[in-house]
């Protein structure tokens, strides 16, 4: 029975192809040691076979995702180093997809993340801190100034940063807390930065972001949707709340683009707060509901 | 209701928190009597009074009270003879302010001197207020910069800060503590009033203790946004002993000779995204922090102020080896010397730009050595799992100036006239 549900929800993920390295990934992961500061537990007790097999496909699908990402970073890193203004812009918010569906997995590699993903607000020198490097600081030059001279190096650093995360996602485990609590963290992430529109300021491409911690959290929250059969009125309003920001995305999607995040009107964006809050309020009892802690 | 004008400045009485702390400085043993502790009948606290003059500045050791005010300034003189006058006048209003008093009348076609929100006369009310200097003022401007303090320079990023330049560092930092907002903000006014032209308001915040718990006189524990109790472990302030050895600067320090008496201070603004720790299990919490969110006792304790007892837990099987308590104070002998004497309070002012709450912790502390105390302390702590419901977005290092013994000397004389 496990199989079958396991493989179904795969293919909803649509993971199927990513199965076979699955067992190198388990034996890499027995080998590291837990991060330093970390104080989320193993459980003590051994995990049902169910969850054990919803958990590794979770593990799957942060591995598949790291890896699509160091491709597009690659394509969009390229791009940069290569002069093409115009396609480095159209590459930018898709290369940071597949990040924004992991990124609570992601955010146990601090280090990197500091470099990739930091924003210019988190220094006082702002735009002119040297340590401004990563995706924004090329979204600024991309997008607000129009050009790509003189990022090579920060572009460069870029990818090899994108591929020193997918290494060390591979070489550590994840413990369970940490993965099931990344459906309601990647929620969390939006309710904090993605709703006010403060995390592209100079691409705009917010919404790109905003989809991509749906499609994360929602990912996660399918794969162990057959556990939770015992709390269907639980899991038909996760499954509600899904489709309620799903459903004002779309209106903001043509031809495999987002609109520009200004465009969302106030009213849309109130839309997209309540069923975020609801989210978050349900998926913070998902690790409890089963059973992890 | 009390007439306050009834009172006159030279009634005032000295505070039971003054004269506890007095008795702290020779007897060691932990807490005063009940009696001590109990606000007398009757009183509302007002004409509490705190000492201006002394060794050392008040509102350091001095037990806190329910409000504090702490504002940063850039100075405006440009002339050592006018960062003087401008030392000169502060200290004469705060003198005042902290002793209370009925102000000289003036001409009604005039604006009035002060702002009035205290009534006519003004009281005491327990304030005191506390100057530091930030290392900008030791730049070119007065000849100061052979005189810094040896560890004062601005405060740096550690790696979880997202500095809000516009709530960082300043010339200089006025703390003010009270039994009420309003009196902060009455002393406030009364120094931006009286200091035009020489000072300009660079930011500030302010913050509250629940003052049912303050009544208390440190029986009981504040707890901080989070829900946990802050500040179980700390120094105890009315221990002169051990002050001395970790507060104040002394001359064995090698600091310059005007710093003895005074002590590195160091602000922080430290947000907590309270929606989502709200949402946070609660075993979580508490192995993130270390500690019972109810009794606030260490991990496996039953008391708020029992040990942790981390020699017979070496692995962190009950309070993890990243627990908050454990990086912030491991209680080891080679840990000793980065104690530092906390004296936060809560905050909370208006929301982000997503619509969540903006609040949190206002982080001060005390240490004679900043390095040793809050550098190290925080240097531990970078990269703990907290990291991921907090945010330091403002605040600075400064100096607390040494206490002046009379008002014929005017804080950071020393300073000033040291060679």
């Amino acid at each position: 029975m496990s199989a079958s549900w396991l493989s179904r929800t795969l293919i909803f993920a649509g993971l199927v192809a990513c199965l076979g390295s699955h067992a190198q990934i388990a034996a890499a992961a027995d080998s590291v040691a837990p991060l330093a500061k970390d104080t989320s537990s193993h459980p003590r007790g051994q995990l049902s076979p169910d969850l054990s097999a919803a958990l590794d496909a979770c593990r799957t699908y942060v591995v598949t995702q790291a890896d699509e990402f160091v491709r597009r970073t690659r394509a969009f890193v390229d791009a940069v180093k290569t002069g093409r203004l115009a396609e480095a812009k159209s590459l930018y918010a898709y290369a940071r997809q597949p990040y924004e569906r992991i990124e609570p997995v992601a955010a146990l590699f601090g280090d990197i993340v500091k470099r990739m993903d930091v924003r210019a607000d988190e220094f006082e020198l702002r735009e002119r801190d040297p340590a401004f490097i990563g995706f924004h600081r090329l979204e600024m030059s991309l997008f607000a100034e129009g050009t790509t001279a003189g990022l090579a190096e920060i572009a460069e650093r870029l990818a090899s940063d994108s591929t020193e995360l997918q290494q060390r996602i591979l070489a550590t485990p994840i413990s369970p807390t940490r993965m099931v609590g990344g459906a309601s963290a990647l929620i969390e992430s939006i309710a904090a930065t993605k709703i006010s529109g403060e995390e592209e300021r100079y691409s705009r491409t917010d919404l790109w972001d905003f989809q991509g911690n749906i499609e994360g959290s929602k990912a996660i929250f399918v794969l162990l949707r057959p556990l939770l059969e015992q709390d269907q009125e639980f899991v038909a309003r996760v499954d509600r709340n899904y489709r309620r920001v799903e459903d004002v995305l779309s209106r903001y999607r043509a031809a495999g683009d987002f609109a520009p995040y200004d465009r969302l009107t106030s009213r849309d964006r109130n839309a997209l707060k309540g069923p975020i809050t609801l989210l978050a309020e349900d998926l913070s009892t998902l690790r409890a509901r089963l059973n992890l802690d | 209701m009390t007439n306050r004008s009834r009172h006159l400045p030279g009634q005032i009485k000295l505070s039971r928190r003054h004269v506890l702390g007095v008795l702290g400085a020779t007897s060691f043993a932990g807490y005063a009597g009940a009696d001590d502790r109990t606000p007398s009948a009757g009183s509302d606290g007002t004409l509490e009074a705190q000492p201006f003059f002394g060794l050392h500045q008040s509102g350091i050791v001095t037990a806190q009270p329910a409000a504090a005010l702490y504002c940063a300034f850039d100075v405006l003189a440009e002339r050592p003879i006018e960062l003087e006058r401008l030392l000169r006048i502060v200290t004469e209003r705060l003198g005042f302010l902290t002793k209370g008093g009925e102000p000289p009348a003036t001409n009604p076609q005039l604006p009035p001197r002060g702002s009035g929100i205290l009534g006519p006369v003004v009281f005491p009310d327990n304030l005191t207020a506390t100057l530091s200097v930030g290392a900008s003022l030791f730049d070119y401007r007065f000849g100061l910069a052979t005189r810094r303090p040896l560890h004062l320079g601005a405060m740096e990023r550690f790696q979880n800060d997202a500095l809000d330049p516009s709530r960082c560092h300043g010339d200089l930092m006025l703390q003010l503590c009270s039994n009420t907002a309003e009196t902060n903000i009455h002393a406030l006014r009364d120094v931006i009033k009286n200091t035009a032209g020489l000072a300009a308001v660079r930011w500030k915040i302010e913050g509250f203790l629940p003052p049912h718990i303050v009544k208390t006189m440190g029986a009981d524990t504040v707890r901080n946004m989070l829900g946990f109790k802050d500040g179980t472990a700390n120094l105890d302030a009315r221990n002169a002993a051990l002050m001395d050895r970790y507060v104040w600067v002394g001359p064995e320090r090698g600091e310059p000779a005007w710093t003895v008496g005074g002590s590195y201070q160091v602000v922080r603004i430290i947000r907590t995204m309270v929606e989502r720790w709200d949402r946070t299990p609660l075993a979580e919490q508490e192995a993130i922090i270390g500690r019972h969110k109810g009794s606030g006792a260490p991990l496996g304790q039953t008391h708020d102020r029992e040990d942790p007892g981390y020699e017979a837990d070496p692995d962190g099987q009950r309070i993890s080896l990243a627990a908050h308590i454990r990086l912030a104070n491991p209680r080891l002998p080679e840990t000793r010397d980065n104690l530092i004497l906390r004296r936060s309070y809560n905050y909370s002012q208006g929301i982000s730009a997503s619509g969540q709450l903006d609040m949190g912790l206002l982080f001060v502390c005390y240490q004679a050595d900043l390095v040793a105390g809050f550098v190290t302390v925080q240097n531990r702590l970078s990269g703990e799992q907290l990291e991921e419901y907090i945010r330091p977005v403002g605040g600075g290092y400064f100096f607390a100036l040494p206490g002046i013994p009379d008002a014929g000397r005017y804080l950071g004389q020393s300073l000033l006239e040291a060679v």
